[in-house]
């Protein structure tokens, strides 16, 4: 298996389309089925996770010494909570999104690369994230085809336009679980009412569904090229809850399982606490296999107001010497912090076979803004082994302005994903993929 | 090396091209000597270098998106410095500033050329904010949209139908919000009535600081009683080492002065005296009864309190605000003017919007953050006691609700005929709602039916008639006729009255045409132009105007900046929460003026006058200004108040909540008075590090701007407006001296240095001026070119679609007309009105 991967990977540096051998993780998509019966001598079944920052880092302190590379660097004071997993992360610097110039949106563009202005009289254009290109191969066969989680208020974290990091095929903002309670009840929660009246339930949305689209096309019949298209928007709507409704039917009859270690309401949490929830509510799912594809959008003002800061994120992303610089800091170790917890619980977590949760996930961290209003040089930490990337060192790219899509597409292709490109990828990173 | 990507400079959208290439961008062949020079060894048609061939680039930099990006890449590689090689030869500082100016000019305009949309207006949606006036409109109560989408997120005008988009859960999103505003529309019989509930502060708060005083009194008894057996200390008292000890007496005596003076004062004994607490609860808050999801309405808070005269005038005001849990929202101010002899009443009336619980209080005024606590420590260490009080209240009481009527619901549920059947009944009120909620438009007889399918399914489920009829008319108002302002004839043709009439309406109003106006539009005499003036002036005459000021003015002159930064209260004390809202405010209320009186528009460059209120009086220390509402308050002629520049608002915005910012500040001006943008700011551009750690005035900080070429060419014309508006603070008050806070923050204050201020600068490289009058009268010449950027701000706001320029006939037309009339607001209004291109689709 690996070396069919390798060896397509080998030649993934050129864009031009190749037939893709099938991987450990489409094989694994393939087999179980939605009543839950999954073949236990499958491989483990691989997973993504993105989280987002939204304002960017301290920059001077966060990325290690750009001297050092490879094994051997020196993991910044900034990062030390994360030190027990050093062998196990990859920090890389260089890449960058080319078309991306919003100085306040670190989550807008981050997973997709596009260019906002790229569609004439639009002044705001996006396209399909990394994340949702991976859940239409990943999410076949889970409750949840992919899981969004974004924090509430958002709007002012740096994260810019968007409602989650995840963005649709026709680069329209997904809706994200914005509270912990949200996400567990989504997730864990089974549904008490009785199965003919849930049905009824579907059944009633589709006909709402069915209304809506006979005065649309009423419209359609009058409008001209413009306002059609723009109208199609509606129509996608549509057709995407469509999508959704059929698969909440297949499901229906299935119970959403437990995690084995029983998981209760969370409360209503804020800032570090809230994180800590939602990274514990990530790992449940992935033991019970709701989903196999997570962003989440992570709160910036009430993380710093829960370490003791008074100021806004946007007042401490412009930091200068002093409180402002100390409080982005504290930020910087806590995510740390926060990110070490979620490595050791995925860790914890076995699958059948006996491997982790962890080595069989893709973890990124990140966001499209460096610091302040800068967008080259984006901070980047993976880890995990979904993707087959060779971690425990600190990657410089050579030209600074390397895509950021390369790694998104590095990531798609070492997980199995048959993607020829990604945005303005101009290939797999090579040095992820040495032995 | 940074890597400026001039992104933004990409978007060069295509429109009609050709029609707006009257005037093309072109790069002087001039210019292009630099190419020879400088970059012909790689990069001509034969060598072509990483593919680039500079030998055939066309000139003409707006000819197609293609071109303008090859510019474009120019214009980066050299503003990063990337190009030429470091070991290549340079080209010149001066030659490259010229270069580098005349490209960033042209690609300005090439953008401009390039993303015309030649008159074409994209499908329209509703706004949030017009999604949510348009159901009140339609059924009398205002939905909470805070779930929707900000549509304000997105660049330009929240108006413009192209960047208007619909994600994929919107829709749920509007059906759950229609459902829940109709069914308490219709459905919300239980009257609440109006009571009188009076709060007695004393009962809460004497106790209160009493218990507390007794408490501290306790604490310092013990600690020294802990400290005074240092080898046995006693174990029952809490304390477990002799830190804690020391530490809790030092805490307790900076607090107890200030408890042993409140309960001296007799006036505690009937009322409550406003005073901030570090630990037991903060500010000294009026808590009114909660008031919960159906007690919507009109309420009143009467409050019987007095000033106490020799208190900092700030606090000699009543704060109310409302929320639940800690944010709280500033509802507004009142200054207090009564005495403890002779208190007054002060009344405050708000409404209480239905389906929302909150908890109204009333307390000193705030700042953001730790501002008050800094304050009061740093006070305490000057008097011993804290910050003195400022207002005592005597009770509050709440009066309320005088309940919503809903008229709308009578005309949803309008009285079934004799013989009607229900269904026939429940068809005609879905039909004629639809028929009102897609503005004119008849809803097909199928959706009709299909509509009923859904009253019938939700009625047998068993829902009552009045439940199960919210169903089908939520999916009205989610459905795209109701979304979407629906213009349907193709090409150049005129709009119908009834689109004619929405798009009027939208434009003034933000919500959907009025009973006047559908009949207007129906007996088609709105197509008459002095109907549609009368009709003009009427609109702007209404209350619902403020919607069109609200909405308009806050995104033309980019007011969501006012909120961008905090301040630090220990810094600016004066500067509060009360001072940021109600300088807002200033600047609405300065155009509300404009429009209402008819003055020029120049007034806002320059007028004798401001339009303030007390709050801001105190705050810009102009005397005899009684009562809250803004008005016109003459000025004197050196007054440095007057005029936009003048404002706390606009310094404020070109702040970042610790220096005052030049660059933010000139191209501001720019951008909003001059009609000059500056080319957009290049990402990636770091902070000015070189001279990080010195301590400098903020002019001498912008002089790494005038270093290199590259920033130079873009800074010099920016940065010496700025230069001029230095004599304002960050937080818009007049300073004499800047001074510059560095080194470690002690209670939020560091120490200082102070600079002498030089406000000399320079306007379009040829205009100078030595100070700010000089600078105000400079700009004040240039009405011109204010007058024409209002105009165009106008025709993006009105027609919802980017200014172009095939509109700049419309423009010019329109600031020809206004003119006339000393450039009055409403005659530009009037203008765009009557143009063609407002009823042309």
């Amino acid at each position: 298996m690996k070396s069919s991967r390798r060896k397509f990977l080998c030649s993934a540096t050129s864009t031009v389309a190749i037939p893709f051998l099938p991987s450990l993780g489409l094989i694994a998509a393939a087999a179980p089925v939605a009543r839950g019966i999954v073949n236990p001598l499958a491989p483990p079944p691989k997973r993504m996770v993105f989280l987002g920052i939204g304002f960017g880092v301290t920059a001077d302190r966060w990325y290690p010494d750009i001297d050092r590379e490879g094994a051997e660097y020196k993991l910044p004071k900034l990062l030390k909570p994360l030190a027990r997993h050093k062998d196990d992360i990859t920090i890389i610097q260089n890449l960058m999104h080319q078309y991306s110039a919003d100085g306040h949106a670190g989550s807008t563009f981050w997973l997709t690369g596009a260019n906002r202005y790229a569609v004439p009289g639009q002044s705001f254009h996006n396209t399909v994230s990394v994340d949702q290109v991976a859940a239409e191969v990943l999410g076949n066969d889970t409750r949840f085809t992919s899981v969004q989680l974004a924090a509430k208020g958002a709007g002012t974290d740096g994260h810019g336009p968007g409602l989650s990091l995840a963005w649709n095929r026709s680069g329209k903002p997904v809706a994200g679980l914005d509270t912990p309670v949200a996400a567990f009840h989504r997730m864990f929660s089974n549904d008490t009412t009785p199965l003919e009246q849930r049905q009824k339930i579907l059944n009633d949305q589709r006909s709402v569904l069915d209304t809506v689209l006979t005065d649309a096309k009423s419209i359609n019949r009058k409008l001209n090229k413009t306002d059609a298209n723009k109208l199609d928007e509606y129509f996608q709507s549509i057709r995407e809850i469509e999508v959704r409704l059929a698969k909440e039917e297949k499901w229906l009859a299935v119970d959403k399982k437990k995690p084995s270690k029983p998981l209760s309401e969370p409360g209503d949490l804020e800032g570090v606490e809230e994180i800590r929830m939602m990274y514990n509510l990530m790992v449940a799912a992935m033991q019970v296999d709701a989903s196999r594809v997570f962003t989440y959008r992570m709160p910036a003002n009430s993380m710093i107001q829960s370490l003791g800061a008074t100021m806004s994120a946007h007042t401490m992303s412009h930091y200068s010497e002093g409180e402002r610089r100390t409080v982005s800091q504290q930020r910087d170790t806590a995510h740390a912090k926060l990110l070490a917890e979620f490595f050791d619980k995925l860790k914890a977590s076995k699958e059948p076979d006996g491997s982790s949760l962890f080595d069989h996930c893709s973890i990124t961290f990140g966001t499209n803004l460096s610091s302040v209003h800068t967008l080259k040089n984006c901070p980047t930490l993976i880890a995990g082994g979904g993707s087959g990337f060779k971690h425990g060192r600190h990657l410089v790219m050579d030209n600074p302005k390397t895509p950021l899509c390369n790694l998104w597409l590095s990531t798609l292709r070492g997980s199995g994903i048959a993607s020829e490109s990604f945005g303005d990828a101009t290939g797999v990173i090579d040095e992820l993929f040495e032995k | 090396m940074k890597s400026i990507l001039f992104a933004a400079l990409l978007f060069l959208a295509v429109g009609p091209v050709a029609q707006a290439q009257d005037n093309p961008a072109f790069m002087p062949k001039k210019q292009t000597s630099v190419f020879e020079k400088y970059c012909f060894d790689c990069h001509d048609s034969e060598t072509q270098e990483g593919s680039v061939d500079l030998e055939s680039i066309p000139l003409q930099i707006s000819k197609d998106i293609e071109t303008a990006e090859r510019w474009a890449k120019v214009l980066n590689a050299i503003n990063s410095g990337e190009m030429p090689p470091e070991d290549s030869e340079q080209i010149p500082d001066q030659e490259k500033l010229e270069f580098l100016e005349e490209l960033s000019r042209q690609m300005v305009l090439a953008r401009k050329i390039l993303s015309d949309s030649g008159g074409e207006i994209t499908l329209r949606r509703l706004n949030r904010r017009e999604y949510q006036n348009t159901l009140e409109s339609l059924i009398g109560v205002r939905p909470n949209v805070s779930g929707l989408p900000d549509d304000q997120a997105s660049s330009g005008f929240d108006t413009e139908g192209a960047s208007l988009f619909f994600s994929s859960n919107q829709l749920e999103l509007y059906l759950n919000a229609a459902r829940h505003s109709l069914d308490f529309a219709l459905n919300s019989s239980s009257r609440v009535k109006s009571k009188t509930e009076r709060i007695e502060p004393e009962e809460t708060y004497t106790p209160h600081y009493e218990g507390y005083l007794e408490e501290l009194r306790t604490r310092i008894a013990n600690s020294k009683k802990f400290l005074a057996s240092p080898d046995d200390p006693p174990t029952d008292l809490g304390i477990l080492d002799a830190y804690q000890a020391k530490k809790q007496m030092r805490n307790a005596k900076k607090w107890v002065p200030q408890l042993e003076e409140y309960v001296a004062r007799p006036e505690t004994k009937t009322g409550a005296t406003m005073i901030l607490t570090i630990k037991k609860g903060g500010p000294t808050k009026i808590k009114l009864p909660p008031v919960g999801a159906h007690a919507y309405g009109r309420y009143k808070i009467r409050v019987r309190a007095a000033a106490y005269k020799d208190a900092p005038v700030r606090f000699q005001y009543l704060e109310f605000t409302s929320g639940i849990g800690k944010s709280r929202n500033h509802m507004g101010w009142r200054k207090v003017v009564g005495t403890l002899g002779d208190p007054e009443i002060i009344e405050f009336e708000f409404e209480h919007l239905p389906g929302e619980k909150q908890l109204y209080m009333i307390h000193q005024r705030t700042h953001q953050d730790r501002g008050d606590k800094n304050l009061w420590t740093l006070n305490q260490l000057e008097n011993g006691i804290g910050t003195p009080p400022g207002v005592w209240v005597d009770w509050a009481e709440l009066v309320g609700p005088e309940q919503f009527e809903f008229p709308q619901r009578d005309e949803i549920l309008f009285e079934r005929p004799q013989g009607w059947s229900e269904k026939k009944y429940v068809k005609e009120v879905i039909r004629r709602f639809a028929t009102k909620a897609f503005r004119g438009t008849e809803p097909s007889e199928e959706y009709v039916g299909k509509l009923f399918e859904r009253f019938e399914s939700a009625s047998k489920d068993g829902n009552s008639f009045k439940k199960a009829i919210v169903e089908p008319l939520a999916i009205v108002l989610s459905s795209p006729n109701f979304l979407y302002k629906v213009e349907s004839t193709g090409g150049n043709e005129s709009l119908s009255a009834h689109e004619l009439a929405t798009r009027l309406s939208y434009f003034l109003w933000s919500t959907t045409p009025d009973q006047e106006l559908v009949e207007l539009a129906e007996s088609g005499k709105l197509n008459d132009p002095t109907v549609l003036r009368e009709q003009t002036d009427r609109m702007i005459a209404d209350p619902k105007f403020e919607r069109f000021i609200n909405g308009f003015v806050h995104q033309w002159l980019e007011m969501e900046r006012i909120d961008m930064f905090q301040f630090s209260g220990a810094q600016y004390p004066e500067f509060d929460n009360a001072v940021r809202a109600n300088s807002r405010e200033e600047l609405f209320s300065m155009f509300r003026l404009l429009v209402q009186e008819r003055l020029p528009l120049k007034d806002l460059l320059h007028g004798n006058y401001v339009v303030i209120n007390d709050l801001l009086a105190d705050y810009y220390g102009i005397e005899g200004v009684k009562g809250h509402e803004f008005r016109k308050v003459d000025i004197p002629k050196d007054s440095v108040r007057g005029g936009l520049l003048g404002t706390c608002a606009v310094n404020v915005m070109g702040s970042d909540g610790i220096r005052s910012s030049p660059v933010e500040r000139g191209a501001w001006v720019l951008r909003h008075l001059l009609n000059n943008p500056p080319p957009p700011a290049p990402p990636n551009v770091p902070q000015l590090s070189r001279l990080d750690g010195e301590v400098l005035s903020v002019r001498n900080l912008q002089r790494a701007h005038q270093e290199q070429p590259q920033c130079a060419q873009c800074h010099q014309k920016i940065d010496p407006i700025g230069y001029g508006l230095e004599n304002f603070d960050p937080t818009g008050a007049w300073r004499e001296v800047e001074t510059v806070s560095f080194g470690k923050s002690k209670l939020g204050r560091k120490q200082t240095k102070e600079f002498e201020i030089d406000p000399r600068g320079k306007l379009h490289s040829e205009q100078t001026f030595s100070n700010f009058a000089e600078l105000r009268d400079v700009i004040g010449e240039h009405e011109d070119d204010f007058a024409g950027g209002f105009a165009e701000s106008l025709i993006a706001y009105g027609l919802g679609r980017p200014y172009g320029f095939t509109d700049k006939s419309l423009s010019e037309g329109m600031v020809q007309h206004a003119a006339k009339r000393q450039y009055d607001i409403n005659e530009f209004i009037h203008a765009l009105i009557q143009s063609k291109a407002f009823s042309t689709k």
